[in-house]
């Protein structure tokens, strides 16, 4: 774990901030533009910043399958007909409107550490009426699947199957399985945070602090200005 | 009075004094603890008479976040006690609060991970981390916080052996600090010489408060009635177990265990009979838990062979054999009632095996009720009745004592000997006076191999104390 | 239960208990949801019926949490903060917009009856359900633009004529009548754990 942080100092890192932005960009690209070529040199945009961030193979890979289907759009889709091409069509329009905040998004999200997110809405003077919600689910998420392991363990000693099928086949009995537990955990873990937050005094009105510092440097308005670029040329063509 | 209820508790403790509140469950301690950190009346109402006195703040009309400056507080569940995902900022977690500065903050971070030896810890994600190492964490975000107070309720409850050596050397280090200490514990051995004064609660009352010496010098028999545990734990020895003679029923043939790929333990060959209790020790991680979801059935990522009576039995043959006691046992109660949990997921249930399991169990009064309302140990009972009302000859039991008092430590130990007679049991636990009480021998997981066959009697009292690792500091060579 | 110290405990706003609980409770709904749904997203015919497969699990959740958090502004904050984190995400705007207006209104219908009526709290649970579809009505709105981003020449004749078949409005009320009855089965299902279990565990404060 420790190897992995090293490892990314090498790289270049951004404010949380400025991936929101970008973020932000690329989807107002991806929904806006007129051409698909446009969406092109996002995802080329992407990549780039990708790359930076040391993300290099995902950013390979994230571009060759956006080539794919891009040269598949091109030479198939636009010859064909029927109702595939029409149910093809719409999907895929969605596709490319989805796949370049995907594609950044998962750069973003594996290069920034939750606190640097929290510490980022923090800055951004966000009501802790959103903080504190926001950072219970991040920090639960992981909780669920370790309660889902249990649970499954506990389903199959009770000859219960923990599958969709079983969903099917024995509703009443796999819905109590699935939801009693989990929701008595959910009840009792939101319980018990809540008392561990309050012994340490998150209900202090005095605005907090962070111990991640995070500000805004000279590759973050680098980097959104590329990103600018984009749409302003879409605007102008 | 209801449950956990105290009344006419008159106590006050002095800058600098550790305080041992003891008592059986729901005898109050916790309710003090509560009082003193704000949480009632803050966070729980009910009806309240009387002050409690934080230096000079009343805790009753103090807001929680001002007492969090004076106060901190460590509870039992590590899980549920951490608020972000990574070390840092939850060690970071109360001072951010308090709004330190930012380059206070990395200031005191680092001192906290300097002074409570946590390094390793640093940067890394909480969900890693084992239960000891998740308490550690815990205790240095209050730590960090540099309260004058500190409450810690039921801390050792998760713990295996050598964290709750790190947890006294901790509290040693704040007695060193000048630092006020109250601790509300069932596990009393390892703070005979941090203590100060030993407060027995009974029924919400303060019945007695001893001095160490005092404590210690009550006869076994007198601290047994009043339901604490062990004081001393070089008193307790292994018990010879009657030897009951059954011929092999379980047969686990050179065993190799892998997870996502990886090699975890290899060469576990293992012979049990009926009758048998087998203790699992071990450090966490050392595939204690692996294993015995592979004897259920529930890990498939193996080698090798397991018999049951000389027949080779796949996944879903022991699967059906098994049933796993929890150590969270509200997994696997899924039921609306405690009846109804008895006979769950059986098509025709046998009405009267199920009456008759509730009675053996004493759960006939609490049939009606849901389970979630149960205590931690009529919870485990219902679990126990679920399991022999569906047949099961193999129960693995995960910590069952943990956080019980020595009241229902001995009902679980009396009940898993009686279990026994025809089953075969596995009991993974750290606590070494339930070790010596009820299991018939012990098998150690540890740097990829597993060491089997320890009998528990009083010749090997030396090799089991070395493999739970319940050598006190004072014995341990440095 | 007299006494004048209970005052500082029913505070009326959210507490930070309140808060915690929807931390919790938003993540259960989101991955839920995901479970669900995913199946239907990832599938390029089946994609029109993301909500009604993200309909499916989440009513017991979403019910529970009413229970355990009757005041106004629940729904409405974990709308936003599932809308941030679409947003963070990647996911395409109009979802994120979807669920918000979603949950604000869902808020405001439980809310008439103070989020204690079960009926009513089904009833928001429905309009909630309806979050994840707002992508799919930015498409019915205007199929055309849509597509027109991808295909150089424009649409195709043929795609403008299969829009404005009937069967591709067959599609909008599949996805309006199987969302209302799944979303409606979820949320029944809910009520009837609420009451057999979760009031009987004791769980809800």
């Amino acid at each position: 774990m420790t190897v992995t942080i090293e490892k990314k100092k090498q790289f270049i890192r951004f404010d949380p901030r400025t991936k929101i932005i970008l973020l932000v960009l690329s989807m107002i690209v991806a929904t806006t533009t007129p051409s698909l070529l446009y969406e092109c040199v996002l995802i080329l945009l992407i990549a780039g910043f990708g790359s930076v961030c040391g993300k290099v193979r995902y950013s390979l890979i994230g571009s060759a399958v956006f080539m794919a289907l891009y040269l598949s759009t091109v030479f198939y889709l636009e010859n064909s007909t029927g109702t595939m091409h029409t149910m093809f069509t719409a999907w895929l329009s969605l596709v490319f409107k989805v796949y370049p905040g995907g594609m950044l998004a998962g750069i973003a999200v594996s290069t920034t550490r939750v606190n640097e997110f929290l510490s980022a809405m923090n800055k951004a003077h966000i009501s802790r009426k959103i903080i504190i919600p926001l950072a219970v689910m991040l920090r639960y998420i992981p909780t669920i699947r370790e309660d889902w392991r249990y649970i499954k363990d506990a389903m199959r000693l009770r000859d219960v199957s923990p599958s969709i099928i079983g969903l099917f086949t024995h509703p009443g009995m796999t819905v109590e399985c699935l939801y009693s537990p989990l929701l008595m955990a959910a009840s009792k873990a939101a319980d018990e945070l809540a008392i561990a937050s309050v012994t340490r005094g998150i209900e202090n009105p005095k605005p907090r602090t962070c111990l991640i510092q995070i500000r805004f440097r000279i590759q973050d308005v680098l980097i959104i200005l590329c990103f600018l670029a984009v749409p302003v040329a879409s605007l102008c063509c | 009075m209801a449950e956990g209820g105290v009344e006419n508790i008159n106590l006050s403790v002095n800058a600098g004094e550790c305080i041992l509140l003891c008592g059986r469950s729901g005898c109050g301690k916790t309710t003090i603890t509560k009082l003193i950190n704000g949480l009632i009346p803050h966070y729980f109402a009910g009806e309240l008479s009387g002050s409690v006195k934080v230096g000079s703040l009343d805790a009753f009309q103090t807001p929680m976040y001002q007492l969090a400056e004076k106060v901190g507080s460590v509870f039992q569940n590590p899980r549920t006690q951490f608020f972000n995902i990574d070390v840092d900022s939850e060690i970071a977690f109360g001072i951010e609060n308090e709004a330190v500065r930012p380059d206070e903050l990395h200031q005191r971070l680092d001192a906290t991970i300097d002074t409570l030896k946590i390094k390793p810890l640093q940067g890394r994600n909480i969900f890693e981390l084992s239960g000891g190492e998740k308490q550690k964490i815990a205790f240095a975000s209050v730590y960090a916080m540099n309260p004058d107070v500190y409450l810690l309720d039921e801390p050792s409850s998760n713990l295996d052996m050598a964290s709750i050596y790190d947890l006294k050397a901790y509290l040693q280090l704040l007695k060193q600090q000048r630092k006020t200490i109250l601790i509300a514990e069932h596990r009393l051995y390892y703070l005979m010489d941090v203590a100060d004064r030993i407060v027995y609660l009974s029924e919400g009352k303060i019945e007695a408060i001893h001095t160490p010496e005092s404590f210690c010098a009550l006869s076994g028999n007198t601290r047994k009635s009043m339901g604490l545990r062990a004081v001393d734990l070089r008193c307790v020895h292994p018990k010879d177990k009657p030897r009951r003679e059954h011929s092999v029923l379980l047969e686990v043939k050179d065993v190799a265990l892998h997870y996502k790929k990886r090699p975890i333990v290899k060469n576990i060959t293992l012979k049990a009979a009926k009758g048998e209790i087998i203790g699992v020790v071990g450090c966490n991680g050392t595939g204690k838990t692996t294993f015995l979801r592979t004897l259920c059935g529930l890990h498939k990522d193996y080698t090798g062979a397991f018999l049951w009576s000389g027949k080779q039995q796949n996944g879903k043959d022991r699967m059906k054999r098994s049933y796993m006691v929890m150590q969270d046992v509200n997994y696997e109660l899924f039921a609306d009632s405690v009846g109804a949990e008895c006979s769950f997921g059986i098509k025709n249930p046998d009405m009267e095996l199920v009456e008759k399991t509730l009675s053996e169990l004493e759960l006939i009064p609490f049939r009606e009720k849901h389970p979630n309302t149960l205590s931690g140990g009529q919870k485990q009972r219902v679990a126990v009745a679920v399991s022999m009302i569906c047949g099961k000859e193999l129960l693995v039991f995960d910590e069952p004592t943990s956080g019980l008092d020595f009241d229902s430590m001995q009902q679980v130990a009396a009940l898993i000997q009686k279990l026994a007679a025809d089953k075969i049991i596995f009991v993974v636990t750290h606590d070494y006076e339930f070790i010596c009480q009820v299991c018939s021998r012990i098998i150690h997981f540890g740097q990829g191999q597993m060491t089997g066959g320890i009998v528990v009697s009083e010749e090997n009292e030396k090799q089991i104390r070395e493999r739970i690792g319940a050598v006190d500091t004072l014995e341990r060579k440095d | 239960m007299s006494n004048q110290l209970q005052t500082n405990t029913v505070k009326k706003g959210l507490t930070v208990k309140d808060l915690i609980i929807m931390g919790v409770f938003a993540a259960l709904l989101t991955v839920c949801s995901m479970i669900g749904g995913i199946f239907f997203a990832i599938t390029p015919t089946l994609t029109f019926y993301f909500s009604i497969g993200a309909a499916l699990l989440p009513g017991p959740v979403f019910l529970l949490l009413l229970a355990k958090v009757p005041k106004r502004g629940a729904l409405a904050i974990i709308g936003t903060i599932v809308a941030v984190l679409s947003l963070v995400l990647g996911m395409h705007w109009a979802m994120g917009l979807g669920g918000l207006i979603g949950s604000l209104l869902a808020d405001m219908v439980a809310g008439t009856k103070k989020y204690r009526s079960k009926k009513m709290n089904i009833l928001a649970y429905i309009v909630y359900s309806f979050g994840p579809t707002g992508t799919y009505f930015a498409y019915f709105i205007d199929p055309q633009t849509w597509a027109s981003t991808m295909l150089k020449k424009g649409t195709t004749e043929d795609y403008i004529n299969a829009m404005n078949n009937t069967a591709d409005w067959r599609v909008l009320v599949i996805m309006i009548v199987g969302t209302i009855l799944v979303a409606w089965l979820s949320g029944f299902i809910g009520s009837k754990l609420l009451k057999k279990q979760f009031e009987k565990a004791g769980i809800i404060a």
